[in-house]
């Protein structure tokens, strides 16, 4: 098990070097001035292009740059962001709580109800509640995220008025920017209760209703079939009908047997699908104004802000790397017969 | 293969989901035949998935006779940029999973049959691909090469292929241990003719099918980037497009807040549809195929 | 399910969301996009140098809603040959530096604390950055570094040029340049110098000033904290928020502002600026033309419109010698019908016969709902220069097609051509003015064919860089309001366009450098007017309209001046005449 973890432990700096070589590398088909439009950005600064290509040596061969800005890394400096208006280390520490937030908001409702509602179908196969399932599934795997949020800004927004965009509004981002505020956690909601700041609290949450919803109606998908077909395959198995043979209430049989285990399946999946949330929310976080590290990133990309593009992936490739390999920890933990090797 | 085709069939007009699916999929088919017919391009155009302007003003106009689906704003016609993007929509989710799929397939053949380091290089690569948010990678791929639909293709394309080539090198590994390809290796066949005419045929289908269902899902990512302002140039018939263009519009105007509901509504609409029929579809293959679901 | 629904509800009916319905004594402006610097040698972006000028003051003022007549303000007097303090010759200028004026920190600003902020605009000369506005007519050179390395002589070429004399700061010019005044009521803002060098910034001397020449952005330490002697002073910065906090400055030497707080805030989506308008949340927000129809009949939200601004935008710009090598602008880089040579645009009828297949008074009608009027010459009104007269060249189709006719002896029109014509992503405007192009062209014989296509500034900045774009819709907003930004940036061969247009016309040349010397007005104007001539007769670009801009803000605003030549403006205006009230 030990060896096991520090095996995929060891690869990771190897994804990471390619990782960056990959993107690296794919900045460096622009043209030196294409790159130059990072700082230079405004017509007016035209006639200077030459001498911001020169300042920050865009025109040095690949290997040159990459090996500047891999040194600069191991010195512990990721570079200023030129979209974050902040140096890259500090944006990360910005957005990524926001990030994080947004990820927790939607992935406990997705589990919650995710579970409840496969279990419920596999329990009821065919019945409403199942089709009701297939119904929530198929929609969701069918509706991008961006469409879903623009109809319920249209709907709670432009006409009902009543869950904003963004993460807080004016009152709140005062707030929490004032001096007397302390930052606990970076998460306004957790941070507001500590500070004991009720209305804030209240204005971060209503903030997140949105995207959290619609994270969790496209990505509920998953979690709901394999609950549901791993709860049809413990429920068929011999030792439930033993259980219930023995005169075990149904809820009992369900609660106690048939869902710990078809749990095991479950909880790889859901592992997996916290750190595909804090990939897929960039769309999401776009449509919804919200400053988070899927926002910024998407900016930076169009901008051509490679910094800010190289240190994002730095942290979501490794968390890639880790959350997969904690859910084939999880996984071989939860059921004894899997042995990791 | 007709018996087989017969079985699909028939369990396939069990489900009426699964007719609905096939009957979106072979709707939005026709939409994308039929569109010089129904929305016939203006004399003057010379290329049809451009979408024709009525005037210039800048606000989208409610679905009317003159435009049965309304305008978006400067005034590109929803109804005709519906009908063609169909046909796009079509080229992109086909052209990609055609691609990704060759290139999947390929990668993951190799890898599989002969293993060391062949395997090893291959398989950092996709660890490598899938390590970083598909999106991010997408949209770096689209920025370096310029915005454009082939260049959406292309990024979706080699953003995609890692998945198959892991489906194929796992299929490969157990085929290649199987009694008759073992068999035609110690008849003396090259690896290039094992590989082409007994590994591959065998592990091919269950990743097919894997990517025609995926042809939804690569629509979808096509359409993400054109909403963040990636995609074919303004005007031209994407769905992804005329989203992206509802964008000032969701808040309407003081007293009617939902004056310009059309320009989300109608192409998402659109793009939901597509993608569920796939699906749905999608589904019932999985069930036909899954051998433990009866 | 159930439980939630009480904490649902009550996260709908929670009091932010309502109307609020007495003002705060916070203003808020929402812009469209981030500050970038707050050091004001350094940043070169409308919305950071607008957020500057709140803090700190430069020598002179524009008059509440003119872009040419100055006020004074460090400066007792605006100097002028009249009062003496401009010689006869034009290059000295002496500015006697007002007494009593404190910065926050408590320092009282003295002449030298003038001179050092001067040469420190002089000398920072960050690439791409404004210190050239004032190197060319100071020191005779655009910039203080020779092959990337600073010049030994820049330092003492400046402090010739900038001297302090008693209570005065006297200016020595290399030649006479008209536009100096301008120059110096929008940049080179005044810093104390005791304050700068005691956190670290240049100290003044010659040994040090190598040092802070051309520094990184986040280096310096005005960057993110500030110290002027204007009505506000920074609160806060918190890029996170995207925001600056500013709060009112007591010791003020006009007197504390009305308003006690401001906070200018980034907000890149419309729809989250409007809303928060709405609720009054915000006082003043960034909405273009396009967005008006949203913005109009909302509670307790006033718009003023018809403000004109000093820019000319859009304009069309050809390219003079276009570079075919692998440029698929061009299609074919030949006359066959299919493309476009290298010199397409060199001859004059083509451009005469675009510039009459462009149908101004519908774009007028149609883009711009309605607003502006139709732009002549390229020197915006309200400057010395401007023409009010007729336009030489009009919508005309027939005209269009004799020029077109005419034009390449008469093998454009009877084989025809392809190119591409090219306006930045997201720039609706430029989208329709190349579409309409296009449009009238391809009406004109089956044979010609527009392609338009949105390109990212990136790639702009490349094929601009290399003469790669044949037909680009773009426009210019003044770097200080004075007719001689326009005439070099529009005519000048060494000007922001021409030199990437390649359009060279050594008369337009030696005019604009006359007109920048002339200090006389009505001659100057005369100037102005033959150089616009040459300009509708070259057409080396043309423009379309006086574009006129709205303001959004709450009614309980009060005070609101328009200035022309205020950075970002109409959305954000000295915030020291407003005020919040009720009544």
């Amino acid at each position: 098990m030990l060896r096991f973890v520090l095996r995929r432990l060891a690869a990771l700096p190897l994804v990471l070097a390619g990782v960056t070589l990959l993107l690296f590398g794919l900045f460096s088909r622009l043209s030196p001035e294409m790159r130059a439009s990072l700082y230079v950005t405004d017509p007016r600064q035209l006639s200077s292009l030459e001498a911001v290509v020169e300042k920050h040596g865009l025109r040095d061969p690949f290997l040159v740059q990459y090996g500047r800005w891999l040194k600069d890394i191991l010195r512990g400096d990721l570079g200023y962001s030129e979209t974050a208006k902040m140096p890259v280390a500090d944006a990360l520490a910005a957005y990524f709580p926001a990030t994080i937030e947004l990820s927790a908001a939607s992935f406990i409702p997705i589990v919650l109800l995710g579970v409840w509602l496969g279990t419920r179908a596999a329990v009821n196969q065919d019945r409403w509640v199942d089709h009701l399932s297939r119904f929530v599934s198929i929609t969701g795997y069918s509706l991008p995220s961006f469409v879903l949020g623009l109809f319920l800004l249209m709907v709670f927004y432009g006409l009902l008025q009543a869950f904003p965009p963004g993460r807080y509004s004016l009152p709140t981002d005062i707030a929490v920017h004032s001096p007397s505020f302390r930052s606990w956690t970076g998460l306004l909601t957790l941070d507001t209760l500590l500070n004991g700041r009720g209305a804030a609290f209240l204005d971060v949450a209503r903030h997140l209703v949105l995207p959290a919803a619609t994270l969790t109606y496209v990505s509920m998908a998953l979690l709901v079939r394999v609950t549901r077909s791993s709860m049809l395959e413990e429920l068929s198995k011999d030792y439930v009908r033993t259980a219930r043979a023995k005169g075990l209430p149904e809820s009992a049989v369900i609660a106690r047997h048939a869902r710990r285990n078809a749990l095991v399946p479950v909880i790889t999946v859901a592992s997996i699908l916290l750190v595909n949330l804090l990939g897929g929310v960039i769309i999401t976080e776009t449509v919804f104004a919200y400053p988070g590290i899927g926002r910024w990133v998407a900016q930076a990309a169009l901008q051509l802000d490679v910094p800010a593009v190289m240190g994002v992936s730095l942290v979501s490739s490794s968390l890639f790397v880790l959350g997969n390999l904690a859910a084939d920890v999880l996984y071989a933990a939860a059921d004894p017969r899997i042995r990791l090797q | 293969m007709r018996e087989a085709a017969a079985e699909v069939w028939k369990r396939l007009r069990a489900k009426p989901l699964s007719l609905a699916g096939l009957g979106l999929v072979a709707f939005f088919a026709a939409l994308a035949a039929l569109a010089p017919i129904l929305a016939p391009a203006p004399a003057s155009s010379r290329d049809p998935y451009l979408i024709p302007q009525d005037g210039y003003s800048p606000d989208p106009v409610r679905p009317s006779r003159r435009h049965l689906f309304g305008t978006t704003e400067q005034q590109y016609d929803l109804y005709y940029g519906i009908v063609w993007g169909a046909r796009t929509a079509f080229k992109v989710g086909c052209t990609v999973a055609a691609v990704s799929l060759a290139v999947g397939v390929a990668m993951g053949g190799l890898a599989g049959f002969y293993g060391g380091w062949v395997d090893e290089v291959l398989m950092r690569a996709t660890d490598v691909i899938m390590a970083l948010p598909g999106i991010i990678l997408a949209v770096v791929i689209v920025t370096v090469r310029g915005p454009g639909l082939f260049n959406v293709m292309l990024a979706i394309a080699l953003v995609h292929w890692p998945s198959y080539a892991r489906l194929v090198r796992a299929d490969v590994l157990s085929v290649r241990q199987r009694d008759f390809v073992l068999a035609a290796r110690s008849l003396g066949a090259g690896d290039a003719r094992i590989l082409a005419r007994h590994v591959l045929p065998n592990s091919i289908y269950p990743v097919l099918v894997v990517a025609s269902l995926d042809i939804g899902a690569v629509v979808i990512t096509a359409a993400a980037l054109s909403f963040l302002g990636l995609g074919a140039p303004p005007g031209y018939a994407d769905w992804g497009q005329l989203i992206s263009l509802s964008r000032n519009w969701i808040l309407g105007s003081s007293g009617s807040p939902l004056a310009y509901w059309h320009t989300v509504a109608i192409p998402g609409l659109t793009i939901f549809l597509f993608t569920l029929g796939w699906n749905l579809l999608g589904d019932a293959f999985r069930d036909i195929l899954d051998p433990r679901q009866k | 399910m159930r439980r939630l629904t009480p904490l649902l509800a009550l996260l709908v009916a929670f009091p932010g969301c309502a109307r609020r319905q007495r003002p705060s004594s916070t203003y808020v402006y929402l812009a469209g996009s981030d500050i970038d610097s707050l050091d004001p040698d350094w940043a070169y972006d409308r919305l950071s140098d607008a957020a500057i000028l709140q803090m700190y003051e430069p020598l002179l003022a524009f008059k509440p809603g003119s872009a040419a007549e100055l006020e004074p303000l460090i400066s007792e007097k605006v100097p002028s040959r009249a009062n003496g303090l401009i010689s006869a010759d034009g290059l000295t200028y002496r500015f006697p530096i007002r007494k009593g004026v404190k910065f926050h920190g408590g320092q009282t600003l003295t002449p030298e604390d003038v001179r050092y902020s001067l040469l420190r605009f002089l000398l920072t000369d960050r690439d791409a950055g404004p210190s050239f506005v004032l190197l060319e007519p100071l020191l005779g050179y655009a910039s203080t570094r020779e092959g990337g390395k600073p010049k030994p002589a820049a330092f003492d070429d400046a402090a010739k040029a900038v001297r302090v004399e008693g209570d005065s700061v006297v200016l020595t010019l290399k030649r006479p340049f008209a536009p100096l005044l301008t120059v110096l009521a929008t940049w080179a803002p005044m810093l104390s110098k005791d304050w700068c060098a005691k956190s670290g910034e240049w100290d003044g001397t010659r040994e040090t000033w190598a040092r802070f020449n051309n520094p990184a952005k986040e280096s310096s330490f005005l960057f993110a904290n500030a110290n002027g002697t204007g009505p506000f002073l920074l609160e806060r910065r918190s890029p996170e928020a995207k925001e600056v906090v500013l709060r009112r400055f007591d010791g003020y030497w006009r007197g504390p502002a009305k308003l006690s707080r401001a906070l200018i805030k980034a907000v890149d989506e419309f729809a989250t600026r409007k809303l928060m308008l709405q609720a009054g949340d915000a006082d003043a927000i960034r909405a273009e033309r396009l967005q008006l129809p949203l913005l109009q009949d909302l509670d307790g939200v006033q718009i003023v419109d018809g403000l004109s601004l000093v820019e000319t935008r859009p304009a069309v710009f050809f390219t003079f010698r276009i570079e075919t090598a692998g440029n698929p602008s061009v299609g074919s880089g030949k006359l066959d019908g299919k493309g476009i040579p290298a010199d397409f645009f060199a001859d004059k009828d083509v451009r005469r016969g675009f510039a009459h297949a462009f149908d101004y008074e519908g774009y007028i009608r149609d883009v711009d709902r309605g607003k502006g009027t139709r732009a002549v010459g390229f020197i915006p009104r309200g400057l010395l220069g401007h023409n009010d007269g007729k336009p030489r060249r009009g919508y005309d189709m027939a005209k269009a097609a004799k020029h077109l006719k005419r034009a390449w002896g008469g093998a454009l029109w009877e084989k025809g051509f392809r190119f591409t014509a090219s306006y930045e992503a997201g720039d609706q405007p430029g989208e329709a003015v190349a579409n309409m192009l296009k449009r009238s062209l391809e009406s004109l014989n089956p044979r010609f064919r527009v392609d338009v296509r949105p390109i990212q500034w990136s790639t702009y900045l490349d094929q601009q860089s290399h003469g790669k774009l044949p037909l680009f819709v773009t426009g210019w907003t003044a770097d200080y309001p004075d007719p001689h930004n326009f005439a070099f940036s529009f005519m000048h061969s060494q000007g922001n366009m021409p030199s990437t247009q390649r359009y060279r016309n050594p008369e337009a040349d030696r005019l604009v450098a006359a007109a920048a010397q002339e200090l006389d007005e009505a001659k100057r104007a005369a100037l102005y007017q033959r150089l616009q001539a040459i300009y509708e007769e070259d057409v080396p670009s043309f423009t379309i309209l006086n574009s006129v801009y709205y303001r959004t803000q709450r009614t309980w605003v009060k005070g609101f001046v328009h200035y022309p030549m205020w950075l970002d403006a109409p959305y954000s205006c000295p915030l020291y005449a407003l005020e919040k009230s009720d009544s």
